[in-house]
């Protein structure tokens, strides 16, 4: 692939991943987070997959089909599953949208302060767009702390997992398979189990509010 | 050189005074075919305009000059952004400075006469108008500003046709990262800018929530005229300035009568294409409550924000 | 030899298959003893042949066994006997006939091994997760509002945490590729001399420490530990507070030799002692309002991870030997407070400290063992916490961190007096309002009695034993900055 589409085409998926990330700060239904979850994942397939026709790995190739599969379809099939079981929630995050999108602008800045020692790891487009990753990182992290419900959490999570990934195969092209598929079966073992405690918060308390977990404190 | 530029502004006045109607006409057929109804035809607007302009213009008791120099100030304002931006062809005189402060500056000139229009009546619908629409622009502004900006930090030149030049010359720069958030940011920013859907209605009088609609409430005639072809030259600036960021090929760089030509079926093309597409995407879309319009626009700033970071930090390397 | 490393994982693996399939009541009864008697034999039987004979590999150098991996197997296998056999009776009362319990049991005691046997970085992170896979369910196992709200809180902020500790493994790895030789594995990032760049591994480390920290306890990240080792039942919170944190912790070190080596020791000196310093302070500021009695050894727990990261901060052999052996025997004594602790709980059924008074007089059989596990948790000679916690003081200064020592030591004091106090009143103390019916004095330990006795009795024996010194300083050798 020539160097120059592939700068342009890495930069078109990374900015997917980015506008992905700033409107699940935006748009807060389940539904269109969950949807937009799957783009990211998408997108960050996409990217994989770009990284491993340029380096003509067949094994970066085959970790892309993997994410696709699991971040673009099966995650994103299981938290809509969930979300069905407990119905359509409108999801009123802790901050107000306006807010949270603000602190976006100023965990992008953070980001690009932090990737800054990263950016002698190489050279190239990958190398570029690394605080992408980072801010998506951060990103993960503010809807993970101002998600009310359970599903908004988990998205938060996942958003977090999608950013460390990208981190992942920007920097160093992915880490070594074994321990991709651990990752990999880790997350989805997370999020299963975290389904499940959601359907039990359900029963005990009537709703997955988070809110109402305040029962341990001191 | 600079007479050339100066013609050529005068020929994207005059391009865009004709095509506009026709690209209202067009966007309200699409929207009506696509609800399954007749629509009135492309030529509407233009019949609108005609009537209204042969009208004498009605003005309440107790307005003041606003009410017949508003309309006219918008129409100025539009113009010399038909002239400033670049449409057809990227040449620039020194005389008509295409900068981009100048641009958004004259903008805000046209968005602030329309709000005093609202204004000058005193109803209660226009107060209301005039107030949604300067909270719209309080936030559309700057992010039209920024995002422009962002896409001019990598040329290193703040006026528009230099932008456009570049990406001529290297089109790849178009599918880039910076350029990528920047659109989309500058997309947002002129849905709300010229009150389409999901921001306003253009197609309804409900008090409760229109914004354009309130503002022109009072207005008629020839009065109303200037103010629908006023706001109609900026949805067309706008979107041919989206345009030229987006597709900038077939523009004019150099004053030669077959480029010129070219650049003017090609802006054609290009405007009745955006025009179908927001058109299409309106019929899908569902207005936004007032108070979540903001969160929108708040979007779109970040967006145009995050490009001026990575337009810094990406390309400086 | 180097077969054991696989023996242990084997076995567990395969006993957490058997309870899964066979569903034998039996097998569900004693599968946890048996996972963790074995885990234990590998771990001295490993750490014995990695004293004579140096490290083992095998699986192409996928597992590999230093002394500190040994130690840590060991601790692992100890605690998890102690805790799985102290808490039969607990267990029983929790899980009943199900296999759910045993298996997550047994796959958690894996997943620790794994974590301490694994050579390659990430593959050690893969089981710490692992870890928080396996254990979720046991915290969340009484699916009640409070166990569920611990459970997710735990999943959320420790997955969220060891997810930070990866991208600090992944920068390590794209590090090393930038270098020239990618590579995870620790003993070649330890000893070899790779031009690591400083600033990569800089970010990389200080986001491993932090997420490792979280899993850790470690203040400010510990908001978790008390909800999810108070709700667990008492055999699993014995094993998460004994030896999960250790686990850890373990991690931490080899990260925090990775740094030295490339960056020298003072980088993460200040940072490991500050998260020290702040959850001593924690710990015995909350200790001190502290009602519930599983959530007072839970905050325990937080001062030994502090005490223990004041200890790494320290560095140097006597630090790190008198750590290691901090971990150990606060992992005896911990498990054996917990145990002890839900048995308690479950016998006079609150877990509220004040409604639990004059056990020494209502419940000898009780009262006893746990005053001799707390007398042993604080500090006090002649349980082994006193001599370690004393080397660690003398150690910081020696090292010149005097002002930090004199803290510490006030601090160590604070806490003291918080646990004594609480002791004091529930074993001793008179109960406000006197019971109307006289129970008959209950003499009865309420489960087996030998874990505990032996727990107890190795945490004060251990440091009489006369080669101890000499082990302790190998594996202290282990961390030893290359540079």
């Amino acid at each position: 692939m020539a160097d120059s589409l592939f700068s342009q085409l890495v930069g078109l998926s990374a900015g997917a991943l980015l506008l992905s990330a700033v409107f699940l700060v935006w748009r807060r239904t389940q539904s269109g987070s969950i949807r937009l979850l799957s783009l990211q994942g998408v997108a960050l397939a996409t990217l994989v997959a770009l990284i491993g026709v340029h380096r003509a790995n067949f094994e970066t190739f085959a970790v892309a089909l993997l994410v696709l599969l699991l971040k673009g379809v099966l995650l994103p099939v299981l938290l809509t599953r969930s979300a069905l079981r407990q119905g359509e929630e409108r999801n009123t995050p802790f901050m107000n949208p306006t807010a949270a999108l603000f602190l976006v602008a100023l965990l992008a800045v953070l980001a690009y302060v932090v990737s800054r020692p990263l950016a002698i790891l190489g050279s190239g487009p990958t190398t570029q767009v690394i605080p992408v990753g980072m801010t998506l990182v951060l990103i993960g992290f503010l809807l993970l702390a101002t998600g009310r419900h359970a599903i908004a959490q988990l998205v938060g999570f996942l958003v977090l997992d999608n950013g460390i990934a990208t981190v992942a195969f920007l920097t160093a092209g992915g880490v070594p398979l074994v321990v991709e598929l651990g990752v990999l079966i880790d997350v989805l073992l997370v999020v299963l189990i975290l389904r499940v405690l959601t359907g039990r918060i359900r029963d005990v308390y009537g709703a997955t509010d988070l809110d109402d977990l305040t029962e341990l404190r001191g | 050189m600079n007479t050339s530029a100066v013609l050529l502004a005068l020929l994207q006045i005059i391009v865009m005074i004709l095509i506009t109607p026709f690209l209202i006409g067009l966007m309200r057929q699409v929207r009506n075919r696509l609800e399954g109804r007749v629509g009135a035809g492309v030529g509407q607007p233009w019949r609108d305009l005609r009537k209204l302009f042969a009208k004498e213009p009605l003005r309440a008791p107790g307005t003041s000059w606003i009410q017949a120099g508003g309309p006219v100030l918008l129409m100025v304002s539009s113009l010399s952004v038909c002239a400033l931006v670049p449409l057809i062809s990227t040449l620039q005189s020194r005389l008509i400075p295409g900068d981009l402060f100048v641009v958004v500056s004259v903008l805000l000139l046209g968005t602030v006469a329309l709000a005093l229009v609202g204004l000058d009546a005193g109803t209660a619908f226009g107060g209301m108008g005039s107030s949604r629409h300067m909270t719209i622009a309080a936030l559309v502004e700057p992010t039209v500003l920024v995002a422009v900006f962002a896409l001019s930090v990598p040329i290193g030149s703040s006026a528009l046709g230099d932008i456009v030049r570049a990406r001529i010359v290297d089109p790849s720069s178009i599918i880039s990262l910076v350029s990528l958030l920047a659109l989309v940011a500058l997309g947002i920013a002129t849905i709300a800018e010229t009150s389409r859907m999901p921001v306003d209605n253009p197609a309804t009088h409900l008090e409760l929530t229109m914004i354009h609609e309130a503002m022109v409430l009072e207005s008629s005639g020839r009065d109303l005229a200037w103010l629908e072809l006023g706001s109609w030259l900026r949805l067309g600036a706008l979107l041919g300035l989206i345009g030229s960021l987006l597709l900038p090929w077939g523009m004019a760089t150099e004053p030669k009568l077959l480029a010129v030509l070219l650049g003017l079926v090609m802006l054609a093309a290009k405007l009745f294409v955006l025009a179908s597409l927001l058109s299409v995407t309106e019929v899908f879309l569902a207005k936004l409550r007032l108070f979540r319009v903001p969160e929108l626009l708040a979007g779109s700033f970040v967006l145009a924000l995050l490009a001026v970071i990575a337009s810094y930090l990406l390309e400086a390397r | 030899m180097r077969y054991l490393l696989l023996l242990s994982l084997t076995v567990c693996l395969l006993l957490a298959m058997a309870t899964a399939t066979l569903r034998e009541p039996i097998l569900n009864r004693f599968a946890g003893i048996v996972a963790a008697t074995v885990v234990l034999i590998c771990g001295v039987a490993i750490l014995l042949s990695v004293l004579a004979n140096g490290p083992l590999t095998v699986a192409g150098g996928a597992l590999r066994a230093d002394a500190l991996s040994a130690f840590m197997l060991t601790v692992v296998g100890s605690v998890g006997l102690n805790s799985t056999w102290g808490g039969l009776a607990e267990t029983k009362s929790v899980s009943g006939e199900s296999w759910v319990y045993p298996t997550l049991v047994v796959l958690f005691l894996a997943t620790m091994s794994l974590a301490v046997l694994a050579d390659n970085l990430g593959v050690m992170w893969v089981a710490i997760e692992a870890t928080t896979v396996t254990t979720a369910f046991l915290v969340g196992y009484q699916n009640t509002r409070r166990s569920l709200e611990a459970a997710w809180k735990y999943v959320v902020i420790g997955s969220v945490g060891v997810a930070i500790a990866f991208l600090g493994i992944v920068l390590i790895y794209a590090a090393t590729l930038a270098a020239g030789s990618p590579t995870l594995s620790w003993a070649i990032l330890h000893v070899s001399h790779l031009a690591l760049d400083p600033a990569v591994i800089k970010v990389a480390v200080a986001l491993t420490i932090l997420g490792f920290a979280t899993k850790a306890g470690l203040a400010p990240m510990h908001s978790w530990l008390p909800d999810a080792h108070s709700q667990a039942p008492a055999p699993v919170s014995g094993l998460m507070s004994g030896v999960l944190l250790s686990v850890a912790f373990y991690a931490i070190l080899r990260i925090q030799a990775i740094a030295g080596s490339v960056l020298g020791v003072g980088f993460l000196r200040w940072l490991l002692v500050g998260a020290g310093i702040l959850s001593l302070l924690i710990s015995a500021s909350l200790i001190w309002a502290q009602k519930d009695l599983k959530r007072m050894l839970a905050y325990s727990s937080i001062e030994h991870m502090g005490i223990v990261a004041i200890a790494a901060g320290i560095g140097g052999r006597l630090a790190i030997a008198a750590a290691m052996l901090h971990v150990l025997v606060h992992g005896l004594a911990k498990s054996s407070g917990f145990i002890l602790a839900g048995r308690i709980t479950n016998a006079d059924g609150t877990t509220e400290m004040g409604a639990l008074r004059s056990l020494h007089v209502r419940r000898p059989g009780l009262a006893n063992p746990f005053l001799a596990a707390m007398v042993a948790l604080v500090g006090l000679p002649p349980f082994a916490l006193f001599f370690t916690e004393v080397a660690i003081v003398l150690a910081g200064f020696q090292a010149g961190l005097g002002w930090v020592m004199i803290l510490l030591a006030l601090l160590l004091l604070l806490n003291f007096a918080g646990l004594i106090r609480h002791t004091a009143s529930m074993v001793f103390g008179r109960a406000e309002i006197e019971p109307e019916i006289v129970q008959p004095i209950d003499h009865s330990w309420h489960g087996p009695r030998i874990p505990i006795f032996l727990a107890l009795t190795v945490a004060i024996a251990l440091p009489f034993i006369s080669r101890l010194g000499h082990v302790l300083s190998q594996i202290a050798d282990v961390l030893k900055v290359i540079r």
